[in-house]
């Protein structure tokens, strides 16, 4: 089981695909039926997976962007991220990797906090979405961002590509991570 | 040790009418042709933007990468020069683009200009009134300087003060401390203690006499409250002198 690289399989026409690593299966599967519902004009596969590496065995599409799940209520989940880290290629972290922590809305559940998360993805240069995915809502407008940045990790927007978008989120992060 | 994690595949074909992958699109062929075109100038789109990423991708791999073990802050710093290089160079790109464009716009204003009325033309008024709201925008932003250094003037002279006075304070408090030295270095000068010495003596002196003239008077049995003359002098020598 090697590592997982970007660019080593050719894009397949029209198809974007996305892996959804995390902890929380039923999470995972109400995120992705939702990103299904989203009108859009690329094909969009979405692969779930509760840890990396992935076994070799299955014949799967070109991986344009990952989401690393972290519930803030688990520190399971938190290892479980940080494990599954270590067996990605560094050329993804080239804009192909987002977090995204989930559970912030009920500080009371939470075990991990907020600053922990912020450093991992400070760590990995990646950019971290906040969203409670049990709220529909919420659920349906992040489905919506992670489907634009799908669309743009897979090279189906023409003058953007995943790095550029990177330098872009990146912008707006700094002023709160000077606070660290 | 390597889990096996299970991984499960969910797809969608696009569900926008005319836009499905090439085989459904081989099937309504005669159907909609401007559909099919979109569809291929985008594909089209998509393909020259992925070649672009392979491309970027190999020609980053050419790099070497340098294998010495740096430590955590230094990967940290290097990395942060090379995401500012990043910037700069985005930056740059943007600036040359933005030029380009305003040349290629102001060509072709030149042309629209030798063709219209110069007089009549909604242009003419517009570009008047952008001249006037900068010569406005100029004025307020003087007149702001101005104030803003009027105001830096009277903070300053008031810093300058606030100094003198600190000054001030400090000359006095020390005329204070020298006053008080003084006092102190008085008082345990020996001049004084021998001057205390013999006022205690002669005070002890004087309070010897009184009392023996006390004794005396009292001893003869006279009725000194008769006499304003000796009641006088009686009292007087009741008065206790180390009270003074």
């Amino acid at each position: 089981m090697s590592a997982l690289r970007p660019l080593d399989k050719l894009p397949g026409l029209n198809t974007a695909t996305i892996l959804l690593v995390g902890t929380e299966d039923a999470l995972l599967q109400q995120l992705a039926d939702s990103m299904l519902k989203e009108d859009c004009t690329s094909e969009l596969k979405v692969h779930l997976a509760r840890s990396l590496p992935l076994p070799c065995s299955v014949n799967r599409p070109r991986i344009d962007l990952i989401v690393f799940v972290v519930n803030l209520h688990s520190k399971h989940s938190l290892q479980n991220v940080e494990e599954s880290l270590c067996h990605l290629d560094a050329a993804f972290f080239l804009g192909k990797v987002t977090f995204l922590a989930t559970g912030a809305g009920r500080d009371s559940h939470c075990s991990i906090h907020r600053n922990t998360v912020v450093r991992l993805a400070h760590t990995y240069r990646s950019p971290l979405l906040f969203c409670d995915l049990e709220i529909e809502d919420f659920r349906a407008t992040m489905a919506q961002r992670l489907v634009r940045l799908l669309q743009i990790c897979a090279g189906h927007v023409p003058g953007v590509s995943a790095l550029n978008l990177l330098s872009l989120l990146r912008g707006s992060e700094n002023p709160s991570l000077e606070d660290l | 040790m390597e889990t096996q994690s299970e991984e499960q595949a969910v797809t969608k074909p696009a569900d926008s009418g005319g836009e499905g992958g090439p085989p459904q699109v081989a099937g309504a062929q005669g159907a909609r042709p401007e559909d099919r075109m979109t569809l291929l100038l985008r594909l089209r789109a998509q393909t020259k933007q992925q070649l672009l990423e392979y491309k970027a991708m190999v020609d980053a791999n050419e790099e070497k990468t340098p294998e010495q073990i740096m430590q955590e802050k230094q990967i940290e710093a290097k990395i942060e020069e090379l995401e500012n290089e990043v910037e700069e160079a985005k930056i740059a790109f943007e600036m040359k683009k933005l030029a380009l464009d305003r040349m290629q716009l102001s060509t072709a204003l030149k042309k629209h200009l030798e063709k219209t009325d110069i007089k009549t033309s909604v242009l003419m008024d517009n570009m008047k009134q952008i001249l006037n709201l900068n010569k406005l925008i100029m004025k307020s932003q003087q007149e702001t300087r101005d104030l803003e250094e009027k105001l830096l003037d009277v903070r300053k002279k008031r810093l300058q003060l606030k100094q003198a006075s600190e000054r001030k304070l400090l000359e006095i408090q020390t005329e204070k401390n020298k006053q008080k030295e003084d006092l102190d270095s008085m008082e345990n000068s020996d001049k004084i203690k021998t001057i205390q010495q013999n006022l205690e003596t002669e005070i002890q002196i004087t309070t010897v006499i009184q009392n023996v003239f006390q004794n005396l008077i009292l001893g003869s049995k006279v009725n000194w409250a008769e006499d304003p003359a000796l009641k006088e002098t009686v009292l007087q020598l009741e008065k206790n002198l180390t009270m003074i």
